[in-house]
């Protein structure tokens, strides 16, 4: 019982990623080819930026609270890949099933919406710093000024 | 036909090499691909399964999209874990030394 | 054409094989970290040619869409607010002896489930010829979604659950950096006339400096 094997149906995806590989190597060939073979300089090595100097390495620090986003992201992926399984069946409007619909996105959302609600805690933005700062400092003027007072 | 040991040679062969990263690299994100790869490494052997044994296709098909949902939460918190980790001790290196303090205090 | 299907299909296992062995060895031993996160995305998208040619089309697509569109951007991205991971140094191996013992034990790992695997006997275990071939999606959404319900809700709860720990996580963050900033050592390194009292356990410390002068007392 050899019916028709799923890959067969495949082959003009494999026809197609032959082209692609192969018309890149001919593009890459062509430019190598056809371009100037000047030496490697700083200027021409140098970071892209428009009418600045590059300062420092590309490879900067960015704030870890930015990784909730894409945290919430495949959150939201796995979400859709089940969503999407349940859309193919032709029983997704039985009420038992749509009743499951409905809580498995329900806890999802609210696992969402939990997380946006707490994002600000998660999150130390720059008037926030600034304030904490302000009163530590005053705290320890406070205390500095008047040795003795709180014992 | 393909034989079934071919898939699960490619499988074995994957979760061994995850299971090489995870036990030599210091790199804590190098260890999590290790733990990637050998998750791959299993949901290739499950697959195989399920297509090989015809009362198990159902089954294994679903148990490995319930392995890749969990593989996804499981990254995340990991993730995070590392970057707790990089706060409070300021490197991802897991073979650093330890400090005297630190040994006190665990 | 029987001939050319299982040639055609040989020839396929094979290249997808090798090309998913070199990408996962190139994902844990090429040097740059940036590139590594790469190679393990490209790795995941194509072991969902496996899953294409073992009749799993859905599984597939769930490969790509999680594997290669959240889970390898997550480590991507992960790379890209750690710079301290893409530090080479990290990549050397302290002693050759903990590279040997990790090749032997992952080697002995490989060798003894190729021997189980590769001698136990599966075509009697396993009927031959009684392949279902391209399985349709709606007889798994049945199983999973009508038959087996409570498997979908309790994956939902234990990605919820993931979601928590990760709030928390973040949190327990933002407080370390606050004291950092409130803390004794974030204000202005400015000669105080007295030494501010520090709010958290000062008794901690002494103790572990008793401790460790105890320690060296003996």
């Amino acid at each position: 019982m050899q019916a028709d094997r799923l890959f067969l149906q495949f082959i003009p995806v494999l026809v197609w990623a032959i082209l692609v590989i192969v018309l890149i190597v001919i593009m890459l060939l062509a430019s190598w080819v056809l371009r100037p073979h000047i030496l490697q300089n700083s200027e021409k090595t140098s970071t892209y930026e428009c009418g600045e100097e590059p300062i420092g390495s590309a490879r900067m620090a960015f704030p870890y609270s930015y990784i909730i986003y894409t945290i919430l992201f495949v959150i939201i992926d796995v979400m859709g890949a089940f969503l999407w399984l349940l859309s193919v069946s032709p029983f997704r409007l039985d009420p038992i099933v749509a009743w499951q619909t409905f809580i498995f996105v329900v806890i999802i959302m609210g696992g969402i919406g939990y997380a946006m609600k707490l994002l600000p805690a998660t999150y130390l933005d720059g008037r926030e710093t600034l304030v904490a700062y302000r009163e530590a400092k005053a705290r320890s003027l406070e205390k500095a000024h008047s040795p003795g007072r709180e014992h | 036909m393909i034989p079934l040991s071919w898939y699960l040679a490619v499988a074995f062969i994957l979760i061994g090499l995850g299971a090489y990263g995870m036990m030599v690299k210091r790199n804590l994100i190098r260890i999590l691909i290790g733990a990637e790869i050998m998750g791959n490494g299993v949901s290739i052997a499950l697959a195989a399964f399920a297509l090989y044994s015809p009362v198990f296709t159902l089954t294994g098909q679903a148990l490995i999209i319930l392995m890749i949902s969990v593989a996804a939460g499981h990254t995340a918190l990991a993730l995070v874990l590392m970057l707790a980790y990089n706060r409070r001790y300021g490197t991802v290196d897991l073979g650093r030394p330890i400090s005297q303090e630190e040994k006190i205090n665990v | 054409m029987q001939g050319f299907e299982s040639l055609f299909e040989s020839v396929e296992f094979l290249l997808i094989a090798g090309i998913v062995i070199v990408l996962a060895y190139l994902a844990l031993e090429h040097k740059e970290i940036v590139y590594a996160a790469f190679f393990f995305g490209i790795m995941a998208s194509f072991v969902a040619g496996f899953f294409l040619l073992l009749e799993a089309p859905f599984v597939a697509g769930m490969q790509i869409a999680v594997y290669t569109g959240g889970i390898s951007a997550l480590i991507i991205f992960g790379v890209l607010l750690l710079p301290r991971a893409q530090d080479s140094t990290l990549e050397a191996i302290e002693s050759p002896r903990a590279k040997k013992i990790g090749i032997l034990v992952s080697g002995s790992i490989v060798f003894l489930s190729a021997i189980l695997a590769l001698t136990f006997p599966w075509s009697e275990a396993i009927p031959e010829g009684t392949i279902e071939s391209s399985l349709d999606v709606a007889l798994l959404a049945e199983w999973l979604w009508s038959d087996h319900g409570v498997y979908v809700q309790i994956i939902a709860l234990i990605i919820v659950t993931s979601l928590v720990g990760v709030i928390a996580l973040m949190k327990m963050d933002k407080a370390e950096l606050m004291k950092d900033i409130t803390g004794e050592f974030g204000i202005e390194a400015k000669p105080l006339p007295e030494e501010p009292e520090s709010e958290e356990a000062p008794e901690a410390e002494e103790a572990a400096e008793s401790e460790v002068s105890e320690e060296v007392d003996e």
